[in-house]
């Protein structure tokens, strides 16, 4: 059931640990990332990537011990002794730092070549068809540079994993015993290093990190955007005076009295042209 | 504590024998084991649960009307406490939900799952496919901003272009010559009455033929080690699909704080400096139609309605045609080699559509 380390692929052997434990460190990470952000402190450059990273290096030295310890466990049937997260994570990045470099160069390089060529070509398909559009252009310009400068990227990718793998057999090779339990039980010891074994404690243990985090979380999240529209004018609200009902009472009754004064004085004015009206008639007769 | 929930517990087991449901779901037997490979149905579930919650908290301010729609949207973007991160979690959620339906489908067919007995199952999960786009156009208009104004203008355009049905359904969306009040309103029923009621039937009937059906398990491996690694769907899956939702949910979040919506100008029928652009996972389609072997009434034609439809229709007949009862994906060289070519080719014509924002002045 167990296969022989050395007869196994290097390349697909360092695929296999990388990509697992990729993806193991990657929530925590991005826990941490989207905390940053909600303290408005980017993840990609200064304080924010210093502590991303520092929070990083012993994600990914836990994430591929574990990783490494339930792989040979469970496919090879092997025990991994001692800090093989440590081991297997400075060779990794040695490897890495050498491949990004490497890609750097040559992929910007394949770019360039890769651009001129295309750039020719399609010269050559004007001449041809004068009515060749933007769109077909750029669509056929992309796949002429991007084409082979994914296939070199992916050889040198291929490279550095043959490499890390390589290194990953040499480890084992030193690290490793084999077990002599069957198979049942190993995928069982290989699942529970990875799944907590009592579910209760698994729930209780989640809820309780998220409500944590939850809270965390919007202790930092600004409240108001962080990107106001400009576009958009903010509604200042008047201050409201506080009513008073005895207030308006008096209001009510000084408008009231004042109506009363008007009123009384018109009738007065009404009453004194009357009596005008009145007088040159009487005169007249 | 613990026996009052056992007696309330107890008590809702006698009436609806919830212990029975519990073991059902469960105690659902998974063919060598549980996987990662598994989570992206419970995901998408996870997703539209969060789109669901942060829409119902929208709607709180939200106006559906063409006078008011936009200025309730900066309303929640620039005044509501955190209401900008609900809509941007709302609009980020939106395009995750695509990326994890592509995800999902991806799985099934290069897992072989689509065929028989899982036949029902994929034909349902298609047109729930078919029912997050819809949520994805709906939903872009709502803002009421230029951006969303012209998108829709420009997928209704397209869908007039339908054969037959073309100029019905044009015509139904808008409510009028061009997009106006009716066509908000519309827009807004089938957003947050229409699209959720018939996404929650389908996702119910997907569930219930994958749990008739049973789960494909893995394409690889002796019956002795699937026998030894089958597991019941609690507590490994669960663990797993958990891990995976809280990830997804870290990921929508991460994006709305380093992107957060920003409308561009009130809607208008003008549309000035802007140039009408569709949903990013629209794009590839949209640069599609601006190829030349395209142009006309026939090309657009082809190439907006007549290409995606019989595209969809090979999907659908594909647990039918592919009979071969094979899942390993590499021994089934066609399917590997025309998965891949579709991801590039869609991969490829989104590219050249941003690309090609440079050259339209």
């Amino acid at each position: 059931m167990t296969t022989d380390v050395a007869n196994v692929s290097s390349i697909k052997l360092a695929w296999a640990l990388c990509w697992a434990a990729f993806w193991t460190g990657f929530p925590l990470k991005l826990m941490v990332a989207v905390l940053l952000l909600a303290m408005q402190v980017p993840p990609w450059e200064g304080a924010g990537m210093t502590a991303l990273l520092i929070v990083s290096i012993p994600v990914d030295l836990w994430a591929l011990g574990l990783t490494a310890r339930t792989y040979f466990l469970e496919r090879h049937g092997l025990e991994l002794e001692g800090g093989i997260g440590l081991t297997l994570w400075w060779q990794g990045a040695l490897i890495g730092i050498a491949f990004l470099a490497a890609a750097y160069f040559a992929g910007s390089t394949a770019v360039s070549i890769g651009k001129q060529i295309a750039a020719s070509i399609i010269g050559g398909i004007k001449k041809i068809f004068p009515g060749f559009s933007i769109a077909e252009q750029i669509t056929l310009e992309l796949l002429l540079w991007s084409i082979p400068v994914a296939v070199v990227l992916g050889v040198l990718a291929l490279v550095a994993l043959k490499i890390y793998g390589w290194r990953i057999k040499a480890t084992v090779k030193s690290a490793g015993h084999p077990t002599a339990a069957p198979l049942a039980e190993r995928v069982r010891r290989w699942d529970y290093a990875r799944v907590p074994r009592d579910p209760g404690l698994l729930l209780a243990s989640f809820a309780g990190v998220i409500v944590l985090l939850t809270i965390v979380f919007w202790l930092f999240l600004p409240v108001t955007t962080p990107h106001p529209s400009e576009d958009y004018k903010v509604q200042v609200k008047k201050p409201v005076k506080p009513l008073k009902p005895e207030d308006m009472l008096k209001q009510t009754e000084m408008s009231l009295a004042k109506a009363d004064a008007v009123l009384h004085s018109l009738e007065q004015e009404k009453g004194k042209e009357k009596k005008k009206a009145t007088k040159p008639e009487q005169k007249g007769k | 504590m613990n026996a009052l929930a056992q007696k309330v517990y107890d008590f809702v087991d006698e009436r609806i024998g919830l212990k029975t449901l519990e073991a059902k779901m469960m105690n659902e037997p998974i063919k060598g084991g549980s996987r990662w490979a598994y989570v992206f149905g419970s995901v998408l579930l996870f997703i539209f649960i969060m789109q669901a919650v942060t829409g119902v908290l929208l709607m709180f301010y939200y106006i559906p009307s063409a006078d008011h729609a936009y200025a309730s949207t900066q309303y929640i973007l620039n005044e509501v406490d955190y209401g900008w991160f609900i809509l941007s979690y709302h609009f980020w959620g939106s395009s995750a939900m695509v990326v994890v339906v592509f995800a999902h489908m991806s799985q099934v067919f290069l897992w072989g799952a689509y065929k028989k007995p899982r036949e029902m199952v994929w034909l349902v999960g298609l047109a729930l496919f078919g029912l997050v786009m819809a949520f994805g156009f709906t939903g872009y208009l709502l803002p009421w901003d230029q951006r969303a104004y012209w998108a829709t203008t420009v997928g209704v355009e397209i869908m007039d272009k339908t054969p037959i049905v073309g100029d019905f359904l044009a015509r139904f969306l808008k409510g009028g010559p061009t997009p106006g009040q009716m066509t908000l309103s519309r827009f807004f029923v089938i957003h947050v009455m229409v699209l959720p009621a018939a996404l929650m039937g389908l996702a119910g009937l997907h569930l219930f033929f994958f749990r008739s059906a049973g789960p494909a398990g893995p394409f690889r491996g002796t019956t002795e080690e699937l026998k030894a690694k089958t597991d019941f769907f609690f507590p490994r899956q669960v663990w797993k699909d958990i891990i995976a939702m809280a990830t997804v949910f870290l990921a929508i979040s991460a994006l709305a704080l380093v992107e957060p919506v920003e409308l561009l100008q009130e809607a208008t029928p003008d549309p000035g400096d802007y140039h009408p652009e569709p949903e990013w996972y629209f794009l590839f389609l949209f640069q599609l139609l601006r190829w030349r072997i395209f142009s006309g009434e026939f090309g657009q034609s082809l190439a907006a309605i007549v290409l995606p439809a019989l595209f969809m229709l090979l999907l659908a007949a594909l647990p039918f045609i592919d009979r071969n009862p094979e899942r390993n994906i590499f021994k089934r060289p066609i399917a590997l080699v025309s998965w891949a070519v579709v991801m590039i080719g869609i991969v490829v014509l989104t590219i050249s559509a941003i690309l090609n924002r440079e050259y339209l002045d």
